[in-house]
């Protein structure tokens, strides 16, 4: 479902990501983890095109992108295709919950309002935020609004979302929230490359984990197998870092 | 586009072929320039009827228009920049007392004199000034005029030899007598038809010594446009000859003995362009009949109000008209150029940058001259109202852009990749995202701006337009009722723009709660 191979990002001199290559299949769920800095954002934003690249390329459902690729109409494809959850949400502040799951459906997919607006209640109550469908995003919670955040990106139909961080700028019980979300999403089989700093997540939900250092992936494993045998020297240190014993 | 509009430019100066006679008796009309402004007795409001134009000048050009069998169209313009009227093509003569000098008969052609005038030093009765000799001891004298007349030359001329004078230029005639009466300037120098007429108006100033430095009051036509010189000097002989002159001058009671002088100067032909056939065209004498013009006293307050209350309120009217259309125009042009700046391909940012730069940098009358006077001259010549409305949007559209820009960056990158990632394209990501939030942002600013572009509506008065503040600067040299009519000139304003500031606030409180 999506490929990439030898993926080069630079700003200025400094290099971001140096020769970054991973599959993700159909239904999996890849957990990327990794010390801050080390390109996972970055990584994230490279594949649905919001950020141009300097070499390598990058599948994604039957689409290919190309270094600094700007067909404007092709990156809109591939965006349809794969949805996007950034860590500050960015919910539409002068659209209400409803609004901001329907106004893509309308505008992009031609879907017309009435269906839209189903179409969004459904998704709003399966994310737990029935009743909410009229309020704006500045009298809901940060769990909420990353779950309205979900549910949006959820109604363009995606074969597949990319989530960056979800979860980091939630207290723990919001974070829980919204990782419930996403866990059942997992189990109904959507595919899903998260970035993450939850272990938790990575451990018991992925399928397979890949770890991120120095604009590299130094290790990349099932979780049963990294977690519990971590060869890295890397990896070693950053999971010690992030108070997960090794099993 | 852009060369469908220089091609029809092109053809509109081949057309331009013609010379102007021949486009009056094609059209039947010949347009000529003065500044009611400059009052009476020259182009002023009628007292009887505040909307109709009287004045020997138009009773001059009617009796001209008579004889060509031409219709006389009256336009406004500023006195001191009629010439550049007529180079613009936006009249085709002047005739409001303009004198005949050596550097304007270069410049254009002028006709044989109309009238002969000399300049008048009037000062307050029991003042300082009590002779010509007075002025060139003590003082310093302040001293008033007309801006750019012959009166101004020679009291700069004075002071330029070492008297103690200071010349002080003003827009209006009458202006400079108000203020002799009342005591900041010492002296005025006003031409002789002038002095005469509102002498009843100013009882308290008198004449000091002999009128001086006679001269004589001409049209003038376009730079080689003699063969309607021809026909004007032909119309002034035959107007002269049957006695018409006389009358209409008798009527504003500004005959005097020096016209005399017209006889010999049309009879013997000393000037440019006289056709001996005109004289054998002069006809039977005119009717002379004993009409007379003469000022009312001044009147004051209510009644003033009562009778030209509705000039200045349908002169709103037009000051509405210009903000309300060029507003718009200079909001949605503003909001191209921002988005221009922010997102378009980046070869089209340098020239929107110089753009907004250079039309905030330049004062907006300089703007509206350049639309005006020179487009005309590179064969575009739009109507004076479209001027305006295109001088305007244009100067606004920059301060526009600038409050857009702001209001387009206040939103937060996020919101562009929010919309982007769910597949929306750039353009429908601005329209129904950036671009509604960026508008709650600016909405403030912008109803400021249009308040001021409200107001700034009156500079257009230098293109001809007679809005608000136009007509009430005319109403008050005409009637020296200033006081009253600034008071309403003020509260009209007021009228107009405290509901536009209500309005911006409902706006805000709705875009609050939304």
């Amino acid at each position: 479902m999506i490929a990439v191979e030898g993926l080069v990002k630079r700003f200025g001199r400094a290099e971001i990501l140096s020769g970054i290559s991973m599959r993700v299949e159909a239904g999996e769920v890849a957990a990327v983890i990794g010390p801050s800095g080390g390109g996972k954002s970055t990584f994230l934003r490279c594949l649905n095109g919001l950020e141009p690249f300097d070499a390598g390329e990058v599948r994604v459902c039957g689409f290919t992108l190309g270094p600094h690729a700007h067909d404007a109409r092709k990156l809109q494809q591939v965006r349809q295709a794969v949805g996007f959850v950034f860590q500050q949400f960015n919910l539409f502040p002068h659209l209400t919950a409803l609004g901001n799951c329907i106004e893509a459906p309308v505008r992009v997919l031609g879907m017309p309002r009435d269906a839209a607006a189903a179409n969004a209640r459904d998704m709003l109550r399966r994310v737990g935020l029935s009743g909410r469908e009229d309020a704006y995003p500045r009298d809901l919670s940060g769990g909420q609004q990353q779950r309205v955040a979900i549910a949006r990106a959820l109604l363009m139909r995606p074969k597949a979302i990319l989530f960056d961080e979800p979860t980091s700028a939630l207290d723990p019980v919001m974070a829980a929230e919204v990782l419930e979300v996403m866990t059942d999403l997992a189990k109904d089989g959507q595919t899903m490359i998260v970035v993450t700093h939850s272990m938790h997540f990575a451990r018991n939900v992925a399928n397979h984990v890949h770890v991120f250092a120095g604009g590299k992936v130094v290790e990349s494993a099932p979780p049963e197998r990294l977690f519990a045998d971590p060869r890295d020297e890397t990896t070693r240190a950053f999971l010690r870092e992030a108070g997960v014993r090794a099993s | 586009m852009l060369r469908l509009l220089l091609v029809t430019a092109l053809l509109a100066g081949a057309a331009g072929a013609e010379d102007t006679w021949e486009r009056a008796v094609r059209t039947g009309v010949l347009r000529w320039g003065a500044d009611q402004e400059g009052g009476g007795p020259f182009v002023f409001s009628s007292e009887a009827d505040p909307d109709r134009l009287i004045g020997f000048e138009v009773d001059l050009a009617d009796a001209i228009g008579r004889y060509l069998r031409v219709r006389m169209e009256f336009v406004q313009g500023q006195w001191d920049r009629l010439s550049d009227m007529l180079r613009a093509d936006k009249v085709d003569l002047v005739l409001n007392g303009y004198e005949w000098t050596p550097d304007r008969a270069l410049a254009m052609e002028a006709t044989a004199p109309y009238y002969v005038y000399a300049l008048q030093l009037l000062a307050r009765k029991g003042g300082p000034v009590r002779s010509w000799e007075d002025l060139r001891r003590g003082g310093p004298h302040r001293v008033g005029c007309l801006t750019a007349s012959a009166a101004h030359e020679l009291m700069l001329g004075l002071a330029g030899e070492g008297a103690p004078v200071e010349a002080i230029g003003y827009d209006g005639n009458t202006d400079s007598m108000q203020e002799t009466l009342t005591g900041k300037l010492d002296a005025t120098l006003q031409d002789t038809p002038i002095a005469s007429f509102y002498a009843p108006r100013f009882p308290d100033l008198e004449p000091v010594g002999d009128a001086v430095a006679p001269g004589y009051y001409v049209m003038y036509a376009r730079e080689g446009d003699q063969a309607l010189v021809r026909r004007l000097n032909e119309a002034l002989i035959v107007l002269f000859r049957s006695g018409e002159l006389e009358r209409i001058y008798r009527k504003y009671g500004i005959w005097n003995r020096e016209q005399q002088q017209l006889a010999t100067i049309l009879e013997t032909g000393r000037f440019f362009g006289l056709q001996k056939a005109a004289l054998s065209e002069a006809g039977a004498r005119g009717d002379a009949t004993a009409e007379e013009v003469k000022l009312a006293g001044r009147q004051r307050g209510w009644a003033i109000v009562s009778r030209y209350g509705g000039q200045l309120v349908r002169a709103a009217g037009i000051t509405v008209a210009l903000s309300a259309i060029s507003f718009p125009l200079a909001v949605l042009l503003g909001l191209f150029v921002a988005l221009g700046r922010l997102y378009g391909p980046r070869w089209a940012r340098v020239p929107l940058a110089c753009y907004v730069e250079f039309l905030r940098g330049t004062p907006l009358m300089l703007q509206l001259y350049f639309v005006f006077f020179l487009l005309p001259e590179l064969g575009l010549n739009i109507p004076a109202f479209a001027c305006a409305i295109v001088g305007l949007a244009i100067n606004y559209s920059a301060y526009e852009s600038e409050i857009y820009r702001a209001g387009l960056q206040a939103v937060p990158r996020g919101q562009m990749e929010a919309a982007l990632s769910l597949g929306m394209s750039r353009f429908t990501a601005l329209r129904r995202i950036v671009v509604p939030q960026a508008a709650r942002i600016v909405v403030p600013p912008v109803v400021n701006d249009f308040i001021a572009l409200f107001k700034d509506t009156s500079v257009c008065s230098v293109v001809t337009i007679i809005e608000l503040t136009k007509r009430f600067s005319v109403l008050s040299q005409g009637t020296q009722a200033t006081i009253e009519l600034m008071c309403l000139t003020g509260v009209l304003y007021l009228l107009m723009s405290y509901p536009l500031s209500l309005v911006s606030r409902r706006l805000e409180q709705r875009l609050e709660t939304a």
